[in-house]
């Protein structure tokens, strides 16, 4: 069957098959910053965002998501304009191997999206999805709480 | 599932049951579709999209509160009528059960319709009295307890209706887990009417005994009408391991989950004392 995404604000027109999951889908068709893991919807690497909220695309039809806005972290920002949440993630050492990072940043972002300053607990749940097993969650639980107060910031300014 | 050969947007709840009665096994409905991926049908080659069916809304009605079957768990906890509904209970624990991706992708009609041993929802929809809008030859309302023993595999579940009678009373959910996104070993939710110190109704519910989640009457009996108090509670949790049915898996043996329920019975009772301060 024939389908259209939009992943980042560009349509693109695929053939899928009506049983194709989302994660396959996008990798194959070069999104390739969307990475899998376990396809049982259980580590949170395979995040993108659905209209804003976070969904596992590893559990997700492909063809379930025609018509809605597909994020992924490219379309959260970039090496040249990167988002706070990018740069926080960075100067807080909540990244090492980078696996995870994608899913977790597309978590923290509808996070904070929803609520601009959240707490720690408000971040843990809000990030509970997303397994990382280098930093050991504090780091980015810092991190998440360092954008919200940068972005907090720039909204006054 | 087998080899998916078409993925039909169904138009209205109506065309889906149509679609589905003359596909019959070979075709499964799709809310979420959490399920449908992990856990795969081989009969199944046609999956019935409802996306278009119109049945996202959370609304306040004459009867209670409506929940469209496609609402996720994230939209259940951030609706301001549930948050109102039983102190809470409902709206708190859709937004705690599963992990953040799966609370946007698990619809309540999908939690309703497959009803697997571990889910968290439909234990505490039961304690709660919830009814099921369901659609088959004709637009029914049926208590989701009849649902739950007589459902029909073209049925379609349409909405859930939390009834008036338990707005205003206290839900309570003890689910153990090793992490909070595990599925539970042991779940028990219950509903409390509590007027002037005394429980007016309760309504107990087991769930991950492991099988499907039980209603317990002589547990649920045993409280009405007595004060809240310590004596009202102890013969119940003395008791709950001969009267609920709980049982062995590869997670937990059944004496384990005895104890498990004996916890959560004396939470029930530490719940019912801070209602009453």
């Amino acid at each position: 069957m024939t389908t259209t995404l939009t992943v980042n604000g560009t349509m693109c027109t695929v053939e899928i098959d009506p049983g194709d999951i989302l994660l396959d889908v996008l990798r194959r068709e070069g999104t390739l910053e969307v990475r899998g893991d376990c396809h049982t919807g259980d580590c949170g690497v395979c995040t993108v965002l659905l209209d804003g909220r976070p969904v596992a695309s590893c559990l997700m039809f492909a063809a379930k998501a025609a018509g809605h806005a597909i994020t992924t972290v490219r379309g959260v920002g970039t090496e040249a304009h990167p988002h706070p949440l990018q740069e926080a993630f960075v100067h807080n050492g909540a990244v090492q191997c980078g696996y995870c990072i994608p899913g977790a940043i597309l978590a923290a972002k509808a996070l904070l999206d929803e609520n601009p300053d959240p707490d720690d607990q408000a971040i843990r749940l809000g990030m509970d999805s997303n397994y990382c097993r280098c930093t050991g969650y504090e780091q980015q639980i810092e991190a998440v709480k360092a954008a919200a107060a940068a972005m907090r910031e720039d909204v006054h300014q | 599932m087998g080899k998916i050969a078409e993925y039909y947007y169904a138009s209205s709840c109506r065309d889906a049951v149509e679609r589905a009665r003359a596909l019959d096994s070979a075709a499964a409905y799709v809310g979420g579709g959490v399920e449908l991926v992990l856990r795969r049908n081989p009969g199944v080659t046609t999956l019935i999209d409802l996306g278009r069916c119109g049945l996202s809304e959370i609304r306040e009605t004459d009867e209670g509160i409506d929940i469209g079957a496609l609402a996720t768990l994230t939209e259940m906890s951030h609706s301001v009528p549930l948050q109102h509904y039983a102190h809470g209970s409902v709206a708190h624990w859709a937004g705690r059960v599963a992990s953040n991706n799966l609370r946007d992708m698990i619809t309540v009609g999908g939690a309703v319709a497959r009803n697997q041993p571990w889910n968290d929802m439909v234990p505490h929809l039961l304690a709660l009295d919830a009814q099921v809008h369901v659609l088959d030859d004709e637009e029914r309302t049926v208590p989701l307890r009849e649902f739950l023993r007589s459902k029909r595999g073209s049925a379609l579940v349409m909405g859930i209706l939390l009834p008036k009678a338990n707005a205003d009373a206290f839900g309570y959910l003890w689910r153990f887990t090793r992490t909070e996104q595990d599925i539970p070993l042991l779940h028990v939710s219950a509903c409390l009417h509590i007027d002037t110190g005394v429980i007016g109704q309760a309504s107990i519910v087991v769930g991950g005994r492991p099988g499907h989640a039980e209603e317990c009457p002589q547990l649920s009996s045993q409280l009405t009408g007595h004060p809240v108090d310590h004596a009202a509670f102890a013969p119940v949790i003395e008791s709950a391991g001969r009267l609920v049915d709980v049982g062995d898996d590869l997670r937990a043996s059944g004496a384990y989950r005895r104890d498990l329920l004996r916890a959560a019975l004396t939470g029930l009772e530490e719940f019912a004392a801070e209602v009453m301060r």
